[in-house]
């Protein structure tokens, strides 16, 4: 018999063995979901928006986006003050003095040069190396780099490969220093020059893959492959407590899509404006457990509210907010936040969801090319057919019944109002009457010989059902008939890279503060340009835009920009975005409602825990600009 | 002995098919697995990230991989001087040098940070606790009722434990695990939702987990007993005069215990290597994630490196089960 028990035995030691050694921690002042574990903390390689958000509370930039200002003015990061020459190229930035890393070394301007280098470079580039590009020399030096390595893998094997590898390594350095336009002229000054004006650069600045990393560390993890010349790197080296940063919180553990731990830092200049002791980044994967772990009280921030049920959730907020019309009206009128608004209210459950629009556009892309994949002649080649399809979808319907998140339904690309001074174009207004004449003139009277339609969108996130509604309107109001296809999310990208789709849905989530971020990825020869749309007219305002020092002038451009896309309608834009927030306003505050959805987690504040500044963070009410 | 060898000598061979065959599948997976948001990267910069990880050809990536994770690299950089020379230059720059592994998995693709050595290292402990626990509280309930199932046939207490064994096979873990969280963790307050590392965090998962494989159980045991029941020399033992209690467990279950025994190595392997579903309703950091996640982000490094642990563990467990037949029953050759 006890022989028959052993099996047991040793299932329950290996149990107990691992509980002993596997102990949870203490819960932190705040513990937040960040839509799944970070994909990668190495600065010059991410992109991500969950992951922006942790760089940006473990490492500093130049400068820091002031969320709470609707304008998103620029607060002093590592450069206490900046200038910029006359000519709007040659930007000075002063880095504060006696600041130090997480680890005591002292921080000096030739880290930014580093860290921009690094970016630059073939061997380890950043997805935004584009950006970087703009400093004058730097796209060069790519270009330079990247035919040398060619050539240095076509000459092929020798004895001397690695002394060849070390040269063309020091070659490369000194062609930096050569010809790109950013120096460290002393351990504190740091000047560079751009190719052109460039407005928005104060908020590339701020942007998080333009932040500093620590030399020395991603030095010790990367070695020169004798064989192709190539510096290989690994990143590995982000995991604590390797870790070096420079900014308000340090990383003290991280275990895969468990739980990150951030302490705040007892090195960063503004330490004192850090509300929360530590910050415990935990993963839910399920989007219904997400909402059992806020009421549960396991959690206290949600960034993202993907449960099944939200658009419920959404209408109980609204109707909570119904039942204090009088009062929201007069805070409103007032100019007060989404938030501040919850907060002043009683508290109830219901005013934990926080529905908030977005710095991104829902749309559907057409293809643009002459010829469809199978050969057969593109109707949509034609603006006119284009333009009619954009007309006879009613965007309304779909944002009230469909979405039913407080989606604004939208006829233009940029987010209205998300950007400062930018006044966007009236846009693609519901027009079935219109639509058909248009689609008449181009040759298909009561859609008479057009092709079947296929519209093809990755298959979660309730993309089917807006494509369901879309059909409806597009067989209703125009006469053709529509089919649906469904794919998994990799292959129906492979298939828009491959321009092998009539329709397919899309969407893009702003960069920079600036309306080119969305712009840009129309310009014919742009990575992102799925719908392989060529005009000359568009392309030539981009540029015309690129070359205008006065920024005003440079928006109207733009606007007009965004006119003759919305003429051409190479997409379909559907509506803009929103982001809904969980966290109860009475407890937590220093989350902004700002539509960039850019959060600075130092501000993060447990009101009544005798921690920070304990003042609620509101939307300042300076502004021109709606949040 | 002889035979415990065979198998370990056996393993490597099995491992080098399972690598080749699970490569050239997920190879032809169509996507790529450096495109990870909406937002493409230029040409260049893709070309680049393609070359960092070998991804350009086939038969590149299956050396370099094969180099890597056999240990090969790792002997050679060591003879080399390369490693220390590594080290020596962390040193000079001051901070600690990268980890050096025999069995380097390399890079996750999705998770750049992370070497597969980590994710799998970070997760395994905690898919071994669920699934030892399951088994544990399968094999509790799974004896128990199959005995109590078998003592007296067709009655009530059979037909009871025959439906909820049943049930228990039937019902997806999606099912199962969603009410308990809902009516222990969120109605009653009981049990804590997303969290791990305690004894409370482990009932709902391993028990969630442990139903189908106790329902398993229960029906293996209850046959193996009915049929051992009838056997002459357990009449024989109740003609002695031994106790019905002592029939039962010490001569008829020694027996009827074979078959779960033998079905325990598969299951436990199964167990161990964590299920997504209940990963996923319990939001525990476990293996069974990655056997999803890995193949829709196409994650190569990531797909390989989990096959080749549960490949690994299903023969190791085979191979204790085995070990411990021989043991219980020392007629089996």
């Amino acid at each position: 018999m006890w022989k028959l028990l052993m099996p047991l035995a040793v299932l329950l030691a290996v149990v107990v063995g691992v509980l002993a050694i596997d102990r949870p921690r203490k819960r932190a002042d705040v513990v937040m979901l960040n839509g799944g574990d970070a994909s990668t903390l190495d600065v010059t390689r991410v992109s991500w928006q969950q992951d922006n958000r942790i760089v940006g509370a473990l490492w500093e930039g130049l400068v820091r986006n002031d969320v709470f200002d609707p304008a998103f003015g620029k607060l002093p990061g590592m450069a206490e003050r900046w200038e910029v020459a006359a000519d709007g190229k040659t930007w000075t930035f002063h880095i504060r003095a006696n600041t130090a890393w997480s680890n005591g070394a002292p921080f000096t301007a030739g880290d930014f040069v580093f860290s921009w280098q690094r970016g630059l470079l073939p061997d380890t580039p950043s997805d935004y190396q584009g950006q970087l590009h703009l400093i004058k020399g730097a796209r060069e030096f790519t270009r330079w780099r990247t035919e040398k390595l060619a050539e240095f893998a076509r000459e092929g094997a020798g004895a001397e490969r690695a002394k060849e590898a070390a040269a063309l390594w020091a070659e490369t350095q000194k062609k930096f220093d050569d010809v790109v336009k950013l120096k460290a002229v002393d351990d504190w000054t740091l000047v560079m020059e751009l190719e052109r004006p460039v407005p928005y650069w104060l908020d590339l600045c701020a942007f998080e893959p333009f932040y500093p990393i620590y030399r020395p560390l991603v030095e010790a993890y990367q070695s020169l492959n004798p064989a192709t010349g190539r510096i290989e790197a690994r990143s590995d080296w982000t995991r604590p407590p390797l870790l070096v940063t420079n900014g308000p919180f340090k990383l003290v553990d991280w275990k895969f899509k468990r739980e990150m731990r951030l302490e705040k830092s007892e090195h960063y200049w503004n330490r004192g404006r850090v509300g929360i002791d530590s910050i415990s980044i935990a993963v839910v994967e399920d989007r219904n457990a997400q909402v059992v772990a806020f009421q549960t009280g396991a959690v206290d921030f949600n960034t993202d509210l993907l449960a099944d049920y939200r658009a419920e959730m959404v209408q109980q907020y609204r109707a909570c907010l119904a039942e204090h019309a009088s009062e929201v009206a007069a805070m409103e009128a007032e100019g007060a936040d989404p938030i501040t608004i919850s907060r002043r209210l009683p508290a109830d459950p219901r005013l934990n969801v926080h529905p908030l629009p977005a710095f991104g556009t829902y749309f559907y892309n057409f293809n643009c090319l002459p010829k469809l994949p199978d050969g057969r002649e593109n109707p949509f080649f034609d603006p006119r057919v284009r333009r009619a399809f954009s007309m006879a979808v009613d965007r309304k319907n779909i944002t009230e019944n469909v979405r039913r998140c407080g989606e604004v339904p939208s006829g233009v690309l940029v987010p209205r109002g998300s950007i400062g001074g930018y006044a966007s174009p009236a846009g693609v207004p519901y027009d079935p009457e219109a639509a058909r004449k248009l689609l008449a003139e181009a040759g298909y009277p009561g859609g008479k010989g057009f092709i079947t339609v296929e519209i093809l969108f990755n298959r979660d996130m309730g993309h089917d059902l807006i494509a369901e509604a879309v059909k409806k309107d597009w067989e209703s109001q125009l006469g053709v008939t529509v089919t649906l296809k469904q794919k998994e999310i990799k292959i129906v990208r492979e298939d828009l890279k491959k321009h092998d789709f009539i329709v397919a849905r899309g969407s893009w989530f702003g960069d920079y503060g600036d309306p080119l971020t969305f712009l840009e990825t129309s310009r014919s020869d742009d990575g992102n340009n799925d719908r392989s749309y060529n005009s000359k007219e568009f392309d030539a305002l981009l540029e015309a835009a690129g070359n205008e020092a006065d920024p005003a002038k440079r928006l109207a451009i733009l606007k007009q920009a965004e006119e003759r896309l919305l003429d051409d309608s190479p997409l379909l834009p559907v509506f803009q975005y929103v982001e809904i927030y969980m966290f109860d306003p009475h407890k937590l505050t220093g989350v902004s409602p700002h539509p960039r959805h850019k959060q600075q987690l130092f501000m993060l504040d447990v009101l009544g825990d005798g921690k920070g500044p304990e003042k609620p963070v509101e939307m300042k009410r300076n502004a021109q600009v709606r949040p | 002995m002889r035979v415990i060898l065979r198998r370990l000598v056996q393993l490597p061979v099995i491992l080098l098919v399972i690598y080749t065959l699970t490569l050239t599948l997920a190879w032809a997976v169509p996507g790529n697995p450096l495109e990870r948001s909406e937002r493409r990267p230029s040409a260049e910069v893709q070309a680049a990230m393609k070359a960092r990880y070998k991804l350009d050809s086939f038969w590149g990536f299956y050396w370099s991989y094969l180099d890597n994770a056999s240990g090969l690299k790792w002997a050679r950089d060591g003879l080399s001087g390369k490693a220390a020379a590594e080290a020596e230059k962390a040193k000079r720059l001051g901070v600690a040098p990268p980890a050096r592994r025999v069995f380097d998995l390399g890079p996750s693709l999705q998770y750049e940070d992370w070497r597969v050595n980590e994710v799998l290292m970070g997760s395994l402990p905690v898919s071994v606790t669920i699934g030892g626990a399951a088994m544990a509280i399968a094999l509790v309930i799974g004896v128990a009722a199959g005995v109590v199932g078998a003592m007296k046939p067709n009655s009530a207490a059979d037909f009871g434990t025959l439906l909820v064994a049943l049930v228990g096979v039937s019902l997806p873990s999606f099912v199962t695990g969603t009410v308990l969280l809902l009516v222990f963790s969120v109605w009653l307050g009981w049990l804590p939702v997303a969290e791990w590392g305690t004894l409370r965090a482990l009932i709902l998962p391993s028990f969630t987990l442990s139903l189908p494989f106790a329902a398993y159980i229960a029906r293996l045991t209850r046959m193996g007993m009915i049929e051992v029941l009838k056997s002459d020399y357990i009449r024989t033992a109740r003609a002695k005069g031994v106790s019905e209690r002592d029939v039962v467990l010490k001569h008829a279950l020694k027996n009827a215990f074979l078959p779960v025994l033998s079905y325990l190595g598969p299951a436990t392997a199964m167990a161990m290597t964590g299920s997504f579903v209940v990963e996923r309703v319990f939001s525990v950091p476990g293996l069974g994630q990655h056997f999803v996640n890995a193949v829709l982000n196409k994650d190569l490094f990531m797909i390989i490196g989990v096959v080749l642990v549960f490949s690994t563990m299903l023969v190791l467990f085979n191979l204790a089960v085995d070990v411990l037949y021989r043991w219980v029953d020392p007629r089996i050759e």
